[in-house]
């Protein structure tokens, strides 16, 4: 299956951090490339050639020649990226080293062509981390990946020092999920700052962050989280495998994983969660879930995930839970709102209109005496009138902003209304179905927003009845799915009645005792025991 | 799976037009019926008048526009040879479907009334459209025009009667009540009267009905402005109407079918001769037993009832019990007297049935019954009734005794 010419690096999964793992990779990349000779030379000039070769017109690649002279002149070569490493690092604590002060310095002792590789490596270089290696294919990714590759002439083995240091954007805010009371960060695009936000809630040796590198072309570095000894070992083999099956040419983004590794590919739900706030990571991580994260990209994939994940925002868990509790109830009606209302409405309308008081029935009649359309397509124009606004509002240049949305507002909120072409009450419906739309979480309400519309086909040919048709079957397939073994709409349907207290309630902190069962299965038991505050008791 | 879900939406769309949208219904397509009414036209036929909802004049919100008030109602008559035939026939005139779900009242006319209810009533109870808790009154005159009036307050006259009904003037009965009490053997139907009587002066102008004097034909027209009334209780035997009663005599009524929910007894004071207490009745309780040896039927009524007592034009001391006890005994003795005399007018002047008293028979003595429901208006006639009537006061508003008094 030939689905991209690749010519020189070889398909493989690195996993960085594990010595073991990383020599078995090393005995696989002679057989798959047996034709050119994958280890390096002694000879430096062999060596950059093959290099240069490689490197062929790759502008950014920079190759730094210099002589590491005191009695004898050995050659030495810098390989790295322009851009992507650290300038100062490899101007100062490298050439600047090699090149000046370690030969002047190190008079007492002879610098021969035979001890210079030692030499360098244990008192020449001032980086954080060294690595040897004489295997070509490490070689080119650490150049590409933003390390210092130093070569030393008459040394078959190359040092590699690590450098990164490009450009990243600055920690915000985060643009997609926010908060009243919690953290405010979010994640960038650079896979270490994103682990490092990890890593600093979660201060223990058992958050194991194991890297990957996936996309045949693109070489992307990704992370897969999780806490050892919380986590279901047998999710993480589940998660990696399904990972390892991957061989695409690129991943630029979160997503891409996400529709190659999620259950039920045919699902306009989700069955991962996606986020971009490091203090939603850390607690699913906590409940024993497995996090994915991609370099390139501030969206982080946490695994698996139920339904009811929809209606929890994370300051959820650090505000009043009696208020929780209700704001929790208030998104799961505008979860039903978004869903149903337009096709409620079209359905009463125009089947039922014996189930309205009269009052309110006489005022819509007298609202729509003037519309000449049916209130189904009232209603979907409408909704579509909406969806575009909602759509320029999200892709419109920013300056252009403010004039289009006076635009949207007069010709939605008063003009169509004013000309008689819509009726005030489907304004009054389509504006709260936006609105509630809005209170969930951002994946699942897009797939409210997209059942909508046959749920309101189903009501304008069939009424109550085809809604009603709808919506079971809707409900029917979120209770068929799963996602990485765990039903949807747990705890719901199955009931894990331990596991309600974090559903459309949440329990008091002292009174959370467990983890979710169905995700940490081997280690529930999340807190002490009697944590609840109380009064002093008196000393008898 | 791709070919699945791609069958799948075909099916889909295939199957959902089968529907073709049916039984659908635009609200722009119907005309909401309010009110309708029947009454008996020459020739055996049946007129029937329906007040129908301008949608356009209720433009609800801000645009109302000042000046002249635009009528909110159409009311249309059609005469045909069943209810559904005029109904039909009225549809050439309207450019709508008619749509009965909202209509709120249901009229007979008493002429109509008197001749049988039961020619009229099968298509609105039969008719799936038709609500059961529709109200139904049976009027004085003629039903068309009780329906062709205006109402000040609420936007038509169909919805001021039904809030009526709903809060409790008179004897409130709905189509399912009036259905049952046809159904049964042991009572008779009654229904709540309504006319039209002269109601304060209009502000504006299109608000002037014709108030017919219930005189057959030779009705005498009052051009003001007059709003729908409830003025008593029809008594019906079987299906016809029999009489009338007022509305003092609708209290009784109310206090024997156990439905007092509220209202008020003024009793004569104690002290001052002239002057009156009034008791508001906050809860009411009728249980009625019936006794039969073979021969003779009697009931015993225990009427439990519990008021506050609200105005008192006289000046006797509330704090002594002695007085507090005179009054609660006096206000039952008003109950008895009101109760009595609505059973004499129903037992002796009407001769039928219309407290449910059959009903209760029939439960206590049910292999008794069937001999004699074929006859139980006569036998309820002659039956004797004890009252017993137990009243207690436990409140008397803000103050105990008058705080006009001089100490």
């Amino acid at each position: 299956m030939v689905f991209f010419k690749r010519t020189r690096r070889p398909a493989r999964t690195r996993t960085k951090n594990q010595q073991e793992q990383n020599s078995t990779a090393q005995q696989k990349a002679p057989e798959q490339q047996n034709s050119i000779n994958r280890l390096l030379s002694s000879s430096i000039e062999v060596n950059l050639k093959t290099l240069r070769n490689i490197f062929k017109n790759c502008s950014d690649v920079v190759t730094r020649e210099f002589i590491f002279a005191q009695k004898e002149q050995i050659k030495l070569a810098l390989i790295y990226t322009d851009g992507m490493v650290d300038k100062n690092l490899v101007g100062e604590q490298i050439m600047k080293t090699l090149a000046l002060e370690v030969p002047m310095a190190t008079e007492g002792s002879e610098i021969t062509r035979a001890n210079a590789f030692n030499f360098i490596k244990t008192r020449g270089l001032c980086t954080q981390q060294v690595k040897e290696s004489s295997s070509l294919d490490e070689i080119l990714n650490a150049v590409l990946y933003g390390d210092t590759v130093l070569l030393v002439d008459g040394h078959a083995t190359a040092l590699i020092n690590s450098s990164k240091g490009w450009p990243t954007r600055a920690i915000e805010d985060s643009k997609t999920e926010i908060v009243v009371r919690g953290p405010r960060e979010s994640f960038v695009e650079t896979l270490r700052v994103n682990t490092a936000m990890i890593r600093r809630r979660i201060i223990t040796p058992d958050l194991k962050v194991e890297s990957m590198v996936l996309g045949e072309v693109t070489g992307t570095h990704i992370a897969v989280l999780y806490i050892k000894g919380i986590v279901n070992e047998k999710l993480v083999q589940e998660v990696k495998k399904r990972l390892s099956r991957i061989k695409i040419d690129g991943i630029l983004e979160s997503g891409y994983i996400e529709e190659l590794i999620r259950d039920e590919p045919f699902s306009v739900f989700p069955t991962i969660n996606h986020t971009d706030r490091p203090d939603r990571v850390a607690a699913n991580l906590l409940e024993g879930r497995v996090a994915v994260i991609v370099d390139g990209t501030p969206v982080a994939l946490t695994m698996p995930f139920f339904f009811i994940e929809s209606i929890q925002s994370p300051d959820d868990y650090y505000e009043n839970y009696f208020f929780t509790a209700a704001v929790r109830l208030l998104r799961l009606a505008s979860l039903v709102i978004a869903l149903t209302l337009p096709s409620l409405y079209v359905a009463i309308v125009s089947f039922h209109q014996e189930m309205l008081p009269t009052p309110l029935l006489l005022s819509i009649a007298a609202q729509r005496e003037a519309v000449p359309f049916p209130v189904f397509a009232e209603a979907l124009f409408m909704e579509i009138a909406f969806e575009i606004i909602r759509e320029s509002g999200i892709r419109l240049p920013r300056p252009v902003g403010q004039a289009v949305s006076i635009v949207a507002a007069l010709i939605i909120g008063q003009a169509a209304v004013e000309a008689g072409l819509v009726a005030g009450a489907t304004i009054i419906v389509v504006a709260l179905t936006a609105m509630a739309s809005f209170t969930t979480y951002y994946s699942g309400s897009i797939t409210f927003r997209l059942l909508r519309f046959p749920l309101m086909f189903l009501a304008a040919s069939l009424g109550l009845f085809g809604l009603i048709s709808g919506v079971i079957l809707i409900v029917v397939h979120m209770a068929s799915i799963r996602s990485f073994g765990v039903p949807y709409l747990d705890p719901v349907a199955p009931v894990v009645t331990e596991d309600l207290k974090d559903s459309l309630v949440r329990a008091p902190w002292w009174a959370m005792r467990k983890r979710p069962h169905l995700i940490a299965q081997n280690n529930t038991m999340r807190e002490a025991a009697g944590m609840e505050p109380e009064p002093p008791r008196p000393q008898s | 799976m791709i070919k699945k879900i791609i069958g799948l939406c075909l099916a889909i769309c295939l199957a959902l037009p089968l529907g073709g949208c049916w039984s659908r219904k635009e609200l722009n397509e119907l005309t909401i019926v309010l009110a309708a009414g029947v009454d008996r036209a020459p020739g055996g036929n049946i007129l029937l008048t329906v007040q129908i909802a301008r949608p356009k004049s209720f433009s609800g919100g801000t645009k109302k526009s000042s000046g002249f008030q635009e009528n909110n109602i159409w009311v249309i008559s059609q005469t045909g040879e069943t209810v559904m035939d005029a109904a039909r026939y009225l549809e050439t005139k309207v450019s709508r479907k008619l749509y009965w779900s909202h209509a709120v009242i249901l009229v007979f006319g008493e002429q109509l009334a008197a001749q049988g209810l039961r020619q009229a009533i099968n298509f609105f109870s039969r008719s799936p459209e038709f609500r059961e808790t529709t109200w139904v009154f049976v009027a004085r005159g003629k039903a068309s025009d009780v329906i062709n009036s205006h109402s000040q307050l609420e936007s038509t006259s169909a919805q001021s009667v039904g809030n009526m009904a709903r809060s409790g003037a008179g004897f409130p009965v709905k189509l399912k009540d009036l259905s049952m009490m046809l159904a049964s053997y042991g009572t008779n139907p009654v229904l709540p009267r309504i006319e039209l009587t002269p109601s304060g002066n209009p502000q504006g102008p299109g608000m002037q009905e014709n108030i017919p004097e219930a005189d057959g034909d030779n009705q005498k027209a009052t051009q003001t402005h007059a709003e729908v009334t409830v003025t008593g209780t029809g008594v019906f035997k079987d299906d016809k109407l029999a009489g009338w009663l007022n509305l003092m005599e609708t209290r009784g009524l109310l206090w024997l079918r156990n439905k007092m929910e509220q209202g008020e007894i003024t009793i004569n004071s104690l002290k001052d001769p002239g002057k009156h207490i009034s008791v508001r009745v906050t809860g009411a309780k009728t249980k009625v037993e019936p006794f039969y040896d073979g021969n003779n039927v009697w009931f015993d009524v225990k009427i439990k009832m519990e008021g506050d007592l609200l105005e008192q034009q006289s000046s006797e001391k509330l704090t002594e019990s002695k007085n507090y006890r005179e009054i609660e005994q006096r206000v039952a003795k008003e109950i008895e007297q009101k109760t009595r005399n609505a059973l004499d007018k129903a037992q002796h002047t009407y001769g039928v049935d219309i407290f449910s008293f059959g009903q209760a028979f029939h439960r206590k003595y049910k292999k008794d019954w069937p001999a004699m429901r074929n006859r139980w208006n006569e036998i309820f006639s002659e039956a004797g009734v004890s009252i017993q009537v137990e009243a207690k006061i436990s409140k008397t508003g803000l103050t105990t005794n008058r705080l006009s008094i001089k100490k």
